[in-house]
């Protein structure tokens, strides 16, 4: 067999996505394929009928975006590497590697149907909260891949990472050393993980949102030199500010027609109880030596195979049965004073009928801060600003703070008329 | 705490630290790291996963729900520009009231360390905050595993992740820390683990 080998495998979003012959091994070990039984979306197709994909060729993706962002950004900004980071040929060829590795496996923890199932993630002795899905993947780097990753020829011959390097980099802990500069590549504000998601998700949905410049943004990302003792940090080039106004806008646009429509949440509730049934205790397996094998036994063949046998009680029931709640108030997604006391009297009037509220803010697809920073170099005047400071569009798109209100479908005209009372009362 | 009460909870502690901190105003990564010293030097439950980057330890939560503060005028956000960059200043805003009200029960139990962090932080510049949290963040990763690092590894790994900054400040301030008792997995001399 030939090490140095490429191989390429097609992508409905990239066209093709080429690996070497190290990372063709990793893609194969099992705890990597079971990604193909870990749907990205979750029960969206209840929805979008076409959303059926997997984390797997999702991860594929993200590595090939991540790489093209990273060779842009040493194309772009390779003397302020060099200086701020050190880096000569060897530094640059050793990074980029591992931000491909970092990128390829940045989800390989993910629980059945994505992030639909994180809140059963146990807790955390040390009272951190729960576990996360970058938790699990970095214990699955250390644990079943360490060899696959560590015993490459490849890798000896060339780079000579540790599973750790490369968990490091998930995680985002102090043994990434300077790699953790390009963590922001796979987990960041501009970071290659939802630029393919949103490319990919948009793709398979069938929806025309989503959608931006993914070229024109890869060309025009760039290192930042660092000022006043703070390190560099990426942005993207003044003539890319348009691209980048487009990628937030897809996550919008994503965010409100897709990832937060109100009969997919409704699908995650009941998703995530039924789960709480099938699952012993009502948690997954923790990231640790003794419990990780089983945690990488659950995939969604799985918890469909016990859901078909009844086992996921009445939510499971109603995931069989198309029987999902069903949203009978919103909030505006711009919150405002009234609209906090019509939900409160919307609450009071509802009483048992409401069976469930989720947030905007709680979701895991939660918009957070879209201020990249905007490099202008003209004639050696170097000015960085926020993207808000061009787009006028970006500087009023204010943080999606909806709430919706969930009733049992059986009594859903009752529900409508006791809010439709609550709310009449104010006006 | 259910989500709602955590939320208020978030926010006015946002509210509190942009009206406290020494000049009225709080800039982003000031607020990124007082979030940051509070939840793990203090334990005050804020609820956030902070993980880290090569400008200390970061979560977008923590901006996310400063976008909600703002957008409640709880807060109130001014862009500033320096020298090749660029920040923000937050201060109360004109419903800040509102915020602090909503989760006052919380503020009131975590006063003393919203305190605390202000008056051991809060003159601090965006640089140096980075790199103190960066290196509590660092001693707390050792002494999850167990380890105790004496200073001068502590200042190595930490410059491993910083090192646009010089090994004899980092350990400079390793060392401030460390006699302030804010370091769990440090201690002063190399023989204390040899």
């Amino acid at each position: 067999m030939d090490p140095h080998r490429i191989y390429e495998i097609r992508c409905p979003v990239h066209g093709f996505v080429a690996f070497n012959d190290w990372e063709r091994q990793i893609i194969s070990h099992p705890a990597f394929q079971r990604l193909r039984r870990i749907r990205q979306l979750a029960w969206t197709d209840q929805v979008y009928p076409g959303a059926m994909h997997t984390r797997f060729e999702h991860s594929l993706g993200v590595m090939h975006t991540a790489n093209l962002l990273y060779d842009s950004i040493v194309r772009n900004a390779k003397e302020v590497l060099s200086s701020e980071l050190g880096y000569d040929d060897a530094g640059f060829r050793r990074n980029r590697q591992l931000v491909r590795l970092g990128a390829l496996l940045h989800d390989v923890g993910h629980s059945p149907f994505s992030h639909a199932s994180e809140e059963l993630f146990p807790d955390q002795a040390n009272g951190e909260g729960k576990f996360t899905h970058e938790q699990y993947s970095a214990a699955i780097v250390r644990g079943p891949l360490r060899t696959v990753i560590e015993e490459h020829i490849l890798n000896q011959g060339n780079y000579g990472f540790t599973a750790d390097d490369v968990a490091a980099l998930i995680e985002g802990s102090a043994g990434a050393k300077q790699g953790i500069f390009w963590r922001d590549l796979i987990t960041g504000q501009m970071d290659a993980d939802r630029m393919d998601y949103l490319l990919r998700d948009s793709h398979h949905a069938g929806v025309q949102y989503g959608r931006f410049d993914l070229h024109r943004l890869i060309s025009t990302v760039t290192a930042i030199p660092g000022t006043e003792g703070r390190p560099p940090r990426l942005g993207i080039e003044y003539g890319g500010w348009h691209a980048a106004e487009a990628l937030v806008l897809a996550r919008y646009f994503m965010f409100t027609q897709v990832y937060f429509h109100k009969t997919r949440v409704a699908y995650d509730i009941h998703l995530r109880e039924a789960m709480k049934e099938v699952l012993p205790g009502g948690h997954f397996p923790k990231p640790t030596n003794d419990e990780l094998e089983a945690y990488l036994q659950w995939d969604d063949w799985r918890v469909l195979g016990l859901l078909s046998e009844g086992k996921g009680g009445e939510h499971g029931e109603r995931l069989a049965k198309r029987k999902h709640y069903r949203m009978v108030f919103q909030t505006n997604e711009i919150q405002t004073d009234a609209d906090r006391t019509r939900l409160a009297r919307v609450r009071v009037a509802l009483g048992d009928l409401l069976v469930a509220e989720m947030p905007a803010g709680k979701s895991w697809y939660k918009r957070d801060d879209s201020d990249i920073a905007v490099y202008r170099n003209q004639d050696g005047q170097r000015k960085v600003a926020p993207l808000s400071e061009y787009s006028n569009v970006v500087r009023h798109l204010g943080k999606n703070d909806q709430i919706l209100v969930y009733c049992l479908p059986e009594r859903k005209q009752e529900a409508a008329t006791k809010v439709e009372e609550a709310i009449h009362g104010l006006e | 705490m259910d989500w709602s009460e955590l939320q208020d909870a978030r926010l006015a502690v946002i509210t509190e630290l942009a009206s406290l901190t020494p000049g009225g105003h709080v800039g982003r990564t000031a607020l990124m790291k007082f979030c940051y010293l509070l939840q793990t030097v203090k334990g005050v439950p804020l609820g956030y996963h902070f993980t880290l980057y090569s400008y200390g330890p970061f979560d977008s939560s923590v901006l996310s729900d400063l976008s909600t503060a703002e957008t409640l005028r709880a807060v109130q956000s001014s862009l500033t520009y320096y020298p090749g960059g660029y920040g923000y200043q937050i201060k109360k805003g004109e419903c800040g009231d509102s915020a602090l009200n909503a989760g006052q029960n919380f503020l009131s139990q975590h006063k003393d360390s919203i305190e605390w962090v202000l008056q051991e932080f809060g003159s601090h510049g965006s640089a140096d905050l980075e790199l103190e949290s960066t290196i509590v963040y660092v001693d707390r990763e050792a002494a999850k595993k167990s380890e105790t690092l004496p200073i001068e590894h502590l200042a190595l790994r930490v410059r491993d992740v910083k090192p646009h900054f010089p090994e004899d400040y980092i350990r400079g301030k390793a060392s401030e820390l460390l006699s302030k008792n804010l370091l769990r997995g440090s201690a002063g001399a190399v023989s204390a683990c040899q």
